[in-house]
């Protein structure tokens, strides 16, 4: 392996010049090619790009896709999410591990398989999802897994593996006036040139726009502070990381509308006197890459990119993909520009804010790709573009997943309540939805009546529905093992927060519970809710206790009425010393 | 005029561009803090100064002053939560005080016992991190790092090295070190660089002065600092009849009878004692079994075998009240050192391969009790009551604690009678 990395290392230091700005996607490549980034690659890229060697050990071990050992030829990650569990992908990693004769740690007895999980990939619809070689394969079913281990088996490289379990296509099931009307390239960027900043942002405002991306902070004050900060330099980054559990809506926008994309960024860029732009797009979202540049690409070509864009002199602007590497904290804004620089996701401390001080301590827009779309559609059409029946603005995109009969994206105009989507995506006989993912809020159906975002109900975009038939102990525990597996472990009570919690879980789950444990939660989480250093940590306990709220049944079926009941298992204990006893007394 | 701010209620300066944990030092207000270091840039990772800020929660050594705000660090409410943080810090790495070079030195120790932090309610990780031994003159023992970064920061920044670095995320989170080896053996790190002193834990020490200075003497016996808002765990009062006598048991398990021995130090008090107090089983009177159901049971040493486990939860049944007495039953203490070592390898290691061993061989007699693949603190196995710290817990620490309950009072654990080694 240590040739195939030295020789991908050498390979891709030449591809980006050396430059260390790059050393993530450097990384990522080898990692896709050589199957590791093990010591020797650490090696050459500490000589080659000038970074100390820890510093390269510390990215490989905080990205979940850079690996130091070698994974297998056939690299394949099973998506974890609770919409992956629902479709059945226990059932397929079992079909998997059986059929492939991997250990329980997932690893052929040659090498040539590894089979891990990953946190939510984005194909919550189409689940369940599978990562393999980089490759985005959907609908994993039992049946699936059967043909996918034959293929493995026979050799068959993974390109050459049915084109139609790679053809990830969106469902959009509801249309409103970013998925329903179209857009005319370069007519946003020309009216916002011809409208000057001011008048840009005012019709911002006039529409109401909000972030999309989960916090709903309204879009014309973030560009306003941007543009009115004294600097030589601003930058535009659109936030297509996506990881929020059940939410795959931007994929949708990046795959269909990416023109539409594009012309918001370069729309924000003509206002706040950007120069440069990244769309930093999840690992997982590889399959969007290419068809992303050649977008760009031709966007160029017709002067609606690159210098003198619309042949206005001096108005230049640049985007570049810059790839993600598996972690969902790098969807936070700050966490996304320390990656961008080529670093650990670590949240940085805030204030200052990007707007103020964020890529390379310059005024940076961290937008969300569908913000950044729905700015193209107002700059083009005026606010009219987001108003809707009694004249009020403003449209969300729903992506919605779980019990029901149409999964997919629908978009609403905001204030819609629960219940008209439950109805619109043919969800019966609904126990709980969902909203805004993992740290977003559970509303049992009796709540169906509240209204979608922002101001009752939040939601970056993920609604995942479920029936009567699930148990919402399970979910809530596949949430808490989430967030402590994608803790980026800065801040104490988050990195060791998140564990309690998942250990807690685990052993209600395993019947041990009792109401000191759920005392426990009750502490835990007002220190993990006041005092960790991003949302992340502030949401993690969030699942467990709502769904202890709204769903008591399901702990209650697991626990006795009692104060305290050990985890301890004195059989498991000493099941080792046992082993050692019998092996002693044979001997 | 200058600018001022409220920190619980005292009007303090302060300087533009301060931070209001550096307004709080300035004007002598102490706020807890650990991974803040006056000479280095502010990390804000470990939470512990974290105060309500206008009505917020906010890290106080990131936050700036500014003119007006009104500053909570000293209440019941911040405090708990410092509690819990400095409980998260103890349990997620290995912090076994009386074996640790760095106690009584300790900042991390000095937090826990300034913020009155009896117990370890959570679940122990015990980690397992790599140490690093390979430096001739500074040691890594990467189970007692608390990711405070403040050598990562000095190494930078004072000694122009950049010698360490964070790696990881979540529990896999580990200091790494920026060598060819990866050791520190050839990192560049001398023993007189700042970072190589800056460690607010006994993570990364220099070797050969360990223990230099007696208990007693060490920096925080001498000056340990005020205690912040002390309020140990609450005991439930006992439903005696006026004159009984408290009816205690005691035992040790996997413990050294430290803590017997030091029950035992009242010396003569022992004479008031047994006025109010009846022993049943311990081996202090030598009763083997129960003669009856007890109000208070100590228990003295972590849970290391089959047996420990049975005697454990006789001891549940039959008493009123559990305490753990020290370090050993309250997160395992030295015996857990062994956990994360393989069975085989500590049966072989005593039974094989020992010193003066005449009969090698691992004893293999079903009378005797299993041992478990780790020691646990004893809440782990079973509802543990009220915890008394300590390696062992000062005699003074018994004779208040029994001398409390046998005046129908709530017990406390006094600031001076609180230690963990
Ligand atoms: C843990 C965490 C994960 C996040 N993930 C995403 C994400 O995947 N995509 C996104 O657009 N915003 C995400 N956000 C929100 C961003 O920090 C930020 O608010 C957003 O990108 C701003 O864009 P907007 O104003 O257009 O919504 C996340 C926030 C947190 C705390
Ligand atoms: S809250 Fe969690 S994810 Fe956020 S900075 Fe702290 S450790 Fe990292
Ligand atoms: S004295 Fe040692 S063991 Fe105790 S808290 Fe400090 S570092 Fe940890
Ligand atoms: S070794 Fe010490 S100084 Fe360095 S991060 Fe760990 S606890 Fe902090």
């Amino acid at each position: 392996m240590s040739t195939a990395s030295r020789a991908a290392a050498g390979q891709k230091l030449a591809e980006y010049n050396n430059n260390p700005v790059n050393v993530l996607q450097i990384m990522r490549q080898i990692q896709l090619q050589a199957g590791c980034v093990d010591a020797d690659a650490i090696e050459m890229l500490s000589d080659g790009l000038g970074i100390p060697r820890a510093q390269l050990l510390a990215l490989v071990q905080f990205y979940s896709f850079l690996h130091l050992e070698p994974r297998g030829k056939y690299d394949l990650y099973l998506s974890d999410s609770i919409t992956d569990r629902m479709l059945g992908s226990l059932e397929t990693a079992e079909v998997l591990t059986r059929e492939l004769g991997l250990s329980p740690e997932g690893h052929s007895e040659d090498g040539e398989i590894s089979l891990s999980t990953t946190s939510c990939t984005g194909l919550c619809e189409r689940g369940p999802a599978m990562i393999a070689n980089g490759h985005a394969i959907q609908r994993v079913d039992t049946k699936r897994a059967k043909e996918i281990a034959k293929l493995i088996t026979s050799g068959i490289p993974v390109e050459d593996w049915p084109v139609v379990w790679k053809a990830i296509d969106d469902v959009i099931v509801k249309k409103g006036p970013l998925l329903g009307k179209t857009l005319t390239p370069g007519a946003a960027i020309e009216r916002a040139m011809r409208l000057g900043p001011h008048l840009t942002i005012a019709e911002l405002e006039v529409s109401g726009l909000r972030g999309c991306g989960g916090a709903g902070f309204p879009t014309h004050l973030k560009w306003e502070t941007c543009r009115s900060i004294d600097a030589d330099q601003r930058f535009v980054v659109c936030n297509a990381d996506e990881g929020e559990p059940g939410t795959f809506k931007d994929r949708a926008l990046l795959n269909q509308y990416a023109e539409v994309l594009l012309e918001g960024m370069t729309v924000c860029a003509v206002t706040i006197g950007a120069k440069t732009g990244y769309i930093y797009l999840r690992h997982e979202y590889e399959f969007l890459r290419a068809q992303l540049l050649q977008h760009i690409e031709a966007r160029r070509e017709a002067g609606l990119l690159g210098r003198n864009i619309l042949g206005h002199h001096g108005t230049d602007f640049e985007i570049y993909v810059y790839m993600g590497a598996g972690s969902y904290v790098c969807g936070e804004e700050s966490a996304l520009l320390e990656s961008l620089e080529g670093k650990r996701g670590i949240p940085r401390i805030r204030p200052p804010f990007p707007v103020t001080r964020g890529l390379w301590g310059k005024p940076t827009i961290v937008n969300n790709v569908e913000t950044l779309c729905y700015a193209a559609g107002i700059l083009e059409h005026g606010a009219a573009f987001v108003m809707h029946k009694g004249n009020e603005p403003g449209w969300k995109l729903l992506s919605v997943s779980g019990d029901c009969a149409k999964p997919g994206i629908y978009e609403i105009p905001l204030g819609t309540p629960i219940s008209e989507v439950l109805a619109e995506c043919g969800a019966s006989d609904v126990q709980a939805i969902q909203v805004g993912g993992p740290g977003g809020e559970l509303i049992s159906e009796e709540e169906s009546g509240r209204l979608l975002p922002f101001d009752d109900v939040n939601t970056g975009g993920s609604f995942i529905v479920f029936d009567s038939t699930r148990d919402m102990f399970d979910v809530a525990s596949n949430f808490t093992h989430f967030f402590a597996h994608e803790s980026c472990g800065f801040c104490t009570p988050c990195r060791a927060g998140t564990k309690l919690m998942a250990q807690m879980t685990d052993k209600i789950l395993d019947g041990h519970g009792a109401r000191l444990d759920i005392d426990q939660i009750h502490t835990l989480n007002r220190v993990m809710t006041q005092a960790s250093h991003c949302g992340l940590g502030q949401k993690a306990a969030v699942p467990i206790l709502t769904t202890f709220e709204k769903f008591p049944e399901s702990f209650h079926q697991r626990m006795e009425d009692v104060d305290y009941k050990p985890a301890f298992d004195v059989d498991a204990a000493i099941e080792r010393s046992r082993e050692i006893v019998s092996e002693e007394r044979s001997s | 005029m200058s600018q001022t701010i409220k920190i619980d209620g005292v009007t303090v300066p302060f300087v533009e561009g301060q931070t209001i944990i550096q307004a709080a030092q300035d004007a002598d207000i102490f706020i807890p803090h650990l991974c803040y270091h006056p000479d280095y840039s502010a990390n804000g990772s470990c939470k512990m100064c974290t105060c309500r800020v206008n009505g917020r929660q906010m890290s106080s050594c990131t936050t700036k002053a500014a003119a007006g705000q009104v500053v909570e660090s000293n209440t019941e409410e911040i405090n708990s939560e410092r509690r819990v943080l400095a409980q998260m810090l103890f349990v997620e790495g290995n912090h076994h005080c009386p074996s640790c070079e760095q106690s009584g030195n300790c900042v991390l120790q000095n937090m826990a016992h300034r913020l009155g932090m009896t117990a370890l309610t959570f679940p122990n990780f015990y980690p397992g991190r790599p140490t690093d031994a390979s430096h001739p003159d500074i040691l890594l023992n990467r189970d007692r790092c608390i990711y405070c970064e403040l050598c990562v920061r000095a190494s930078r920044e004072s000694d122009g090295k950049d010698v360490f670095c964070i790696s990881g995320r979540s529990e896999n989170k580990r200091l790494a070190i920026n060598s060819r080896s990866g050791e520190l053996l050839d990192s560049g790190l001398t023993r007189d660089d700042a970072a190589a002193s800056v460690c607010p834990v006994g993570a990364l020490i220099r070797k050969r002065e360990g223990f230099a200075t007696p208990i007693g003497e060490r920096e925080f016996d001498r000056n340990p600092g005020q205690a912040v808002n002390i309020r140990a765990g609450t005991l439930p009062k006992l439903p005696r009849q006026p004159g009984q006598k408290i009816r205690v048991a005691t035992c040790s398990l996997a413990g050294c009878f430290g803590c017997h021995m030091s029950l035992l130090d009242i010396d003569e008090r022992l004479v008031d004692l047994v006025q109010v107090v009846e022993f049943d089983r311990t081996p202090l009177d030598d009763i083997k079994d129960f003669t009856q159901d007890c109000d208070i049971g100590l228990i003295e040493g972590g849970v290391c075998n089959t047996e420990n486990v049975e005697t454990l939860r006789k001891f549940r049944k039959h008493c009123k009240v559990l305490i753990a007495v020290g370090a050993c039953a309250i997160n395992g203490g030295v015996p857990s050192l062994r956990n994360g070592i393989d069975v085989r390898e500590l049966l072989e290691t005593s039974y094989v391969d020992g010193l003066g061993v005449d009969n090698p061989g691992i004893p293999t007699d079903p009378e005797l009790p299993y041992i478990l693949e780790n020691v646990s603190p004893i809440h782990e196995v079973v509802k543990v009551d009220y915890f008394l710290p300590g390696c062992p817990p000062p005699a003074d620490a018994f004779w208040h604690i029994l001398s409390n309950i046998a005046q129908d009072e709530q017990p406390d654990l006094p600031y001076d009678l609180m230690h963990f080694d």
